[in-house]
């Protein structure tokens, strides 16, 4: 089990997001999170977190790329605390070959391998996104929790990205906004609605009622 | 594939930026007189630090007097200040006005105590007239970017009546910003009013030199550290609501502005610093050797000595800065650490760096080191202070490293490297104007030129190497000025960092 939430309440200060909840997700499941935005899904997606941060690598909406930092840089910070200070302050003044040739077959995944050596600041919005997912890729966990990691990219890097982050991880779990792509990459869907959960099923699963639940809560 | 390509690209703007500051201030370094010359200095140092626990002063009557002066000085000439700089901003836009207002603000105050002691002799009108000179042109500067700011009216529907407009559009945004840029202004004047002792005013620093000279350390930290309480108390006592009753009480405290004496003035301007040999008539070869002799004696030193001074000074500071912060910063300490850093960067910006330089000459014995060490440890921790309330701000991912170097070095440092460096660039034309000062003090930059100029009476070469002064602190805010437009950090501070400028 990667995650087992009974009668849960999460509060963000003294706003309850979520009461009464429950949710389990097994290892190995790939779960997307549907619902508008203020329907809980990233008050949910950093609890999980904070109960598995050893295990999981996080996404926030926000991303939290490193601006004044080249790409190479942004991805390496995911392996700062496996290495010592002085690979971490070597790499980066002087980037070492291995890390760039290993950091290059990432970007090469989600067609970014041009801007190995750009700064944040001169990425577009989807460039920026697909970077802080290369640095979730390189960070090497088992368990993804990504909150709209791919809100600002076209159709086909969307569909092309979920596939990668569906594969890379072993247990997935992403906030989205568009119902087709989930039920297209994940296994399983669930829908949120005001921090109540009101679709919860495996994709095979999904009846054409549920469908219509679905839309009407990414509406 | 663009791996081979070296590291080259990973250069940026910021960095190569970095790299010349680095290299010209450890050339600086290398060649600046670093030496102590006092023989029993450990003693000296001990003894004066150990003395603050004895507290006490011969005649508090006259601590009292002292600072009174100080404050009421500081009071009118902030008054006078703020409404020649309000006026002198509309006509900001005038590129005479401009360029004027440049070259007076480039004169430190001191020196301005040094030109009027020459006219009216020591007295408070010297003094008021030191500050308000620099003060209305800094204000006048800040006031009309302030004006411009805050000015969303569109320009299509001013109508004719210019000054209506003004009032109504322009000044129910800006004023706010005004008064406290005012009033944090006066903090600082404050700080220049207690220097002017210096020169021989009856203000703080007067008190304090004839302190330390006479080897009464425990007088010196009495009037240290009740200046410290008066600065770190300001905005209880001196705010909106006050400030014009407390101008109104110090013009009648300070009482008498006499020694006003137009002769003198006109004899200043219109024969004491015209070049002797024009004056006196004696030819173009007199002339041009009089200059000559000064160019190579004084102005190449001193010009040459200043420079590397403000630079070594600028690469300290900068050092300073970037080891100081973490300890104000909530991304790196819990609150008791940040407190007592806090209270130690408080007290070091609230020293002039004159009084620091002062104090560290008295016990090092002159060379660059006491000016070097001054200017890093008061701009050092301005820059400082200011980086850990940037750091503040900044909202860090969860999932970062725990460790604290790296959080230091990869998350939080490249986020504020660009202010940090435009913070430099704000503070490098300021440390130029100390570092000029600080000459009086007995290092041979600008100022120490200056100085035995005006004992040996010679107005006329204390005023040509006053320009040279001016032109210096000028070319340097230009070069700041482009510097900061190549590393695209002009964003306006006028209204957050106002200890910027």
């Amino acid at each position: 089990m990667a995650f087992n939430l009974q009668e849960e309440t999460i509060s963000y200060g003294d706003f309850k997001v979520l009461s009464d909840f429950n949710l389990s997700i097994k290892k190995g499941e790939k779960v997307a999170l549907l619902g508008k935005s203020g329907s809980g899904k990233s008050t949910l997606l950093k609890h999980l977190y904070d109960l598995q941060k050893e295990n999981s690598t996080y996404i926030p909406q926000e991303l939290g790329l490193v601006n004044n930092l080249s790409v190479f840089h942004n991805v390496y910070i995911s392996k700062l605390d496996e290495n010592s200070l002085f690979t971490n302050l070597r790499n980066l003044i002087l980037p070492s070959k291995q890390y760039k040739t290993e950091i290059l077959k990432v970007l090469k995944e989600v067609e970014l391998e041009d801007k190995l050596q750009s700064t944040i600041i001169n990425l577009s919005g989807g460039q920026k996104q697909r970077c802080a997912i290369s640095r979730a890729i390189f960070d090497r966990k088992s368990i993804l929790l990504a909150d709209e990691p791919i809100s600002a990219l076209d159709e086909y890097l969307s569909d092309k990205i979920l596939k990668l982050l569906t594969h890379k991880f072993e247990t997935s779990i992403c906030a989205l906004h568009n119902v087709d792509l989930a039920i297209k990459n994940f296994d399983r869907v669930i829908g949120l609605k005001n921090g109540k959960v009101l679709v919860d099923k495996a994709c095979v699963d999904l009846t054409d009622d549920d469908r219509q639940k679905l839309y009407y809560v990414c509406d | 594939m663009t791996t081979d390509k070296s590291c080259i690209m990973f250069v940026t703007k910021n960095l190569r930026v970095s790299f010349v500051i680095f290299i010209v201030g450890l050339i600086s370094f290398l060649i600046a007189d670093l030496s102590i010359s006092t023989v029993d200095t450990t003693l000296l140092v001990q003894e004066f630090f150990f003395s603050i626990t004895k507290l006490s002063f011969s005649n508090y009557s006259i601590l009292f007097e002292a600072f009174l002066n100080t404050i009421s000085i500081a009071i009118i000439s902030i008054f006078i200040s703020s409404i020649i700089g309000f006026f002198l901003a509309l006509f900001f836009s005038n590129m005479l006005v401009r360029i004027s207002l440049s070259f007076t603000r480039a004169i430190h105050e001191l020196f301005w105590a040094l030109i009027f002691l020459q006219i009216f002799g020591l007295n408070t009108l010297t003094a008021i007239l030191a500050i308000i000179i620099p003060y209305s042109a800094i204000l006048a500067k800040v006031y009309a970017e302030i004006l411009e700011e805050h000015d969303t009216f569109p320009e299509v529907l001013r109508g004719k009546s210019k000054i209506s407009y003004f009032i109504f559009t322009k000044i129910p945004d800006a004023f706010p910003h005004l008064v406290s840029y005012t009033l944090y202004r006066f903090e600082c004047a404050l700080r220049s009013t207690a220097i002017l002792g210096f020169v021989g005013i009856t203000t703080l620093g007067y008190y304090l030199s004839s302190s330390f000279m006479q080897g009464y350390y425990h007088e010196v930290w009495m009037i240290l550290i009740l200046f410290y309480i008066v600065v770190a108390s300001v905005k209880w006592w001196f705010n909106k609501y006050t400030f014009i009753p407390l101008t109104i009480v110090s013009f009648f405290y300070l009482d008498d502005f006499s020694g006003f004496n137009w002769d003198n003035l006109v004899r200043f301007v219109t024969s004491d610093i015209v070049p002797h040999p024009i004056r006196n008539d004696l030819g173009l070869d007199k002339t041009i050797t009089w200059f000559d002799n000064i160019f190579s004696n004084e102005i190449v030193p001193g010009v040459f000595n200043t420079i590397i001074l403000t630079q070594l000074s600028l690469f300290l500071t900068a050092i300073l800065a970037l080891v100081l912060f973490p300890f104000v910063s909530d991304k790196f300490f819990t609150k008791p650490t940040r407190l007592t850093s806090h209270v130690f960067l408080v007290i070091l910006r609230s020293t002039p760096e004159y009084i620091l330089a002062y104090v560290f000459l008295q016990l090092f014995g002159p060379s660059m080191l006491p000016a070097a060490l001054a200017l890093m440890l008061h701009n050092g921790s301005i820059i400082g202070h200011l980086m850990g309330n940037e750091s503040n701000l900044l909202t860090l991912r969860e999932d970062i490293t725990k460790k604290r170097n790296e959080k230091y070095f990869y998350e939080v440092l490249p986020r504020v490297y660009n202010q940090f460096l435009a913070f430099l660039f704000y503070r490098w034309e300021i440390i130029m104007r100390e570092s000029a000062i600080l000459g009086i003090l007995g290092v041979a930059t600008l100022g120490f030129f200056i100085d035995s100029a005006i004992a040996d009476f010679r107005l006329d070469k204390m005023f040509l190497l006053l320009l040279v002064t001016a032109f210096l602190n000028i070319i340097v805010d230009l070069i700041s000025k482009k510097a900061r437009e190549y590393l695209r950090t002009n964003d306006s501070f006028s209204s957050c960092g106002c200890s910027l400028k």
